[in-house]
């Protein structure tokens, strides 16, 4: 088990200097002269002047051969030092930790109530396939994953907060504040996790163990949630480890529609701004923290699931 | 299981018929000549008429020609778009699960990690690494860069089955090549599910454009897009919330309506 996760850890930094190699080279490779870059985010279209861009050549570094840059911009930020902003001339790290601390926040909750509400009802809905409550559960979800977060966050808005003015539509900092966007960036994986835990739970129960568990008389309730249920949450236990990676940089569109300050938004404002210092750090830490996630979900579905322990190790 | 199937029929029969009642809806509005970009500044967020059966928009276009429009361009762009990543994907896969063992692994490997990267951050990194203002070529990059990986993945899996069947040993016994093998008996073999596949993926590249273009990073105004009219529907939800819930509904009702024609194909396909 210890040897897997272990892997899987060695593996991290790997894929870290690969990403921040790929994320390096991304505006150069695309053909984006970073001089003209900080100067129309910060002035606009406007056609610039030559000295000027000298000097922001000097200012930023940018005579030195590539990877003469890329080696300083890796020390810097492997010690926290990711750059200053084109646009606010204020260190990166100053704006990136906050917003990162604001979607952690938010992710974490909304996958609580993810998992708070689709795991329940795919075990419920499994009890009795093709029931009412299982015909309800399936078209919920199959509403739930059609419905992408930029609908459900828009006329959640039209509904609670302009139409019954009960909740704030926008913003961060209060519970109230909160409710709308986790709702809607939960919607999604409740959804996938009640289909998933559905499937894997009637799957459970007509195996073997369970006929033996109705034999020796336990309850059909234990049976339903120890025996069947327990099964599926090895899947959605790895499921949330690429939600949770996913969502970081997902929850986009969420902070987007709400003005909530986190990750996504941030990233957002500053692909907008072409403000690239913001942009490259922003994208480097929703690799880094999908990584951490991925194998953390992977710890989870190893410490739940004695037969990928055994055979794992 | 066969209690599953049997209590669900009438449930799929009568999704069968919303199905196709809705596939004609969109395509006759998708053919309807409406026009869908001239302003009327008079005739502002007009209520339902004859002239306009939808109302109009903030700028007094007809709403439901500009909904017929959009028809036009995601159900159009989304077909191209999985077109490539279809194509793209089914060939990497073909193409790794017969290059080895190492290389399969590998192969893999990537596709678990491209395949967690979601569709808006890949369209706000192309669109940050691109020079131009964004639209569609940006938006094709941005579906297409990690689009094809379930494809990939599918085939993959599916591929490295086939290859222990008995008419692949026959055809190496009367000396086909690797890539004869692999395009002329096992690709046919996987067209089924690779279909199935694509209609499930449908909907996911449709929400994909409409997002993209919800936050000004795909399709750009005047071009009437769902995504966009939503965007520009939401500053005048006090004043005229049909502008939300029209757009709102068009995306969410085809997203649904694919995913359900995708479940019937794979369900017909499974029990013949």
């Amino acid at each position: 088990m210890s040897a897997v996760l272990a892997r899987r850890l060695l593996a991290l930094p790997a894929v870290l200097f690969l990403a921040s190699v790929l994320i390096f080279l991304l505006p150069r490779a695309a053909g984006v002269d970073t001089a003209r870059a900080v100067l129309r985010s910060r002035l606009g279209e406007a056609e610039p002047d030559p000295d000027v861009l000298a000097a922001i050549r000097l200012e930023f570094g940018l005579d030195a051969s590539l990877a003469e840059q890329y080696l300083l911009w890796l020390s810097h930020a492997v010690v926290g030092d990711l750059g200053n902003s084109f646009v606010t001339r204020t260190p990166v790290s100053g704006l990136l930790f906050p917003a990162l601390g604001v979607s952690l926040v938010l992710t974490a909750a909304a996958l609580v109530l993810a998992a708070v509400a689709g795991i329940p009802a795919g075990v419920w809905s499994a009890r009795r396939p093709g029931g009412r409550l299982d015909r309800a559960v399936t078209a919920t979800s199959v509403l739930g994953v059609a419905t992408p977060e930029f609908v459900l966050g828009t006329v959640l808005v039209l509904v609670f907060a302009v139409v019954l003015p009960l909740l704030p539509a926008t913003g961060w900092g209060s519970v109230a504040q909160a409710v709308l966007p986790v709702i809607t960036l939960a919607a999604f994986p409740a959804a996938l996790a009640a289909q998933l835990t559905r499937a894997e739970t009637v799957d459970a129960l007509a195996r073997p163990h369970v006929v033996v568990a109705r034999s020796k008389g336990i309850a059909e309730r234990a049976v339903l949630w120890r025996h069947g249920g327990r099964l599926a949450l090895t899947s959605v236990a790895s499921l949330s480890g690429l939600f949770f990676g996913g969502l970081l940089g997902g929850a986009v569109v969420v902070e987007v529609v709400f003005a909530v300050p986190g990750l996504g938004g941030l990233l957002y404002d500053s692909v907008v701004g072409q403000d690239l210092p913001v942009v490259q750090s922003a994208l480097l830490v929703i690799v880094a923290a999908a990584g951490v996630a991925s194998i953390a979900a992977e710890g989870l579905q190893l410490a739940l699931d004695p037969v990928s322990r055994s055979a794992a190790v | 299981m066969s209690t599953l199937a049997d209590r669900a029929t009438p449930t799929w029969r009568s999704a069968r018929v919303a199905v196709a009642a809705a596939v004609v809806v969109l395509v006759v509005l998708a053919v309807l000549p409406l026009d869908a970009i001239t302003t009327d500044l008079s005739g502002r967020f007009a209520g339902p008429s004859l002239a306009h059966p939808l109302g109009t928009d903030q700028l007094g276009r007809d709403v439901l020609a500009r909904l017929a429009a959009g028809t036009r361009l995601s159900v159009g762009f989304t077909l191209v778009a999985l077109a490539i990543c279809t194509g793209l994907g089914t060939l990497l896969g073909v193409l790794a699960a017969w290059a080895g063992r190492a290389a399969g692994q590998a192969f893999q490997r990537l596709i678990d990690v491209l395949v967690s990267v979601p569709a808006i951050v890949v369209g706000l990194v192309v669109v940050a690494a691109s020079e131009g203002p964004p639209g569609l070529d940006t938006l094709l990059l941005a579906v297409v860069l990690t689009g094809w990986t379930p494809f990939a993945r599918l085939t993959y899996q599916l591929t490295v089955r086939e290859r222990a069947r008995e008419y692949v040993e026959g055809a190496v016994a009367v000396g086909a090549g690797p890539l004869r093998i692999a395009f002329r008996h096992v690709l046919p073999n996987l067209l089924r599910p690779l279909t199935a596949h694509a209609c499930l993926r449908f909907s996911n590249v449709l929400l994909s454009l409409a997002g993209l273009s919800f936050l000004g990073l795909g399709v750009q105004p005047p071009t009437p897009e769902w995504g966009a009219m939503l965007d520009e529907g939401r500053q005048y939800m006090f004043a005229a919330p049909q502008l939300v819930l029209l757009p709102a509904a068009a995306i969410v009702g085809t997203a649904l309506l694919v995913t359900v024609l995708g479940r019937l194909v794979e369900r017909r396909w499974n029990s013949a």
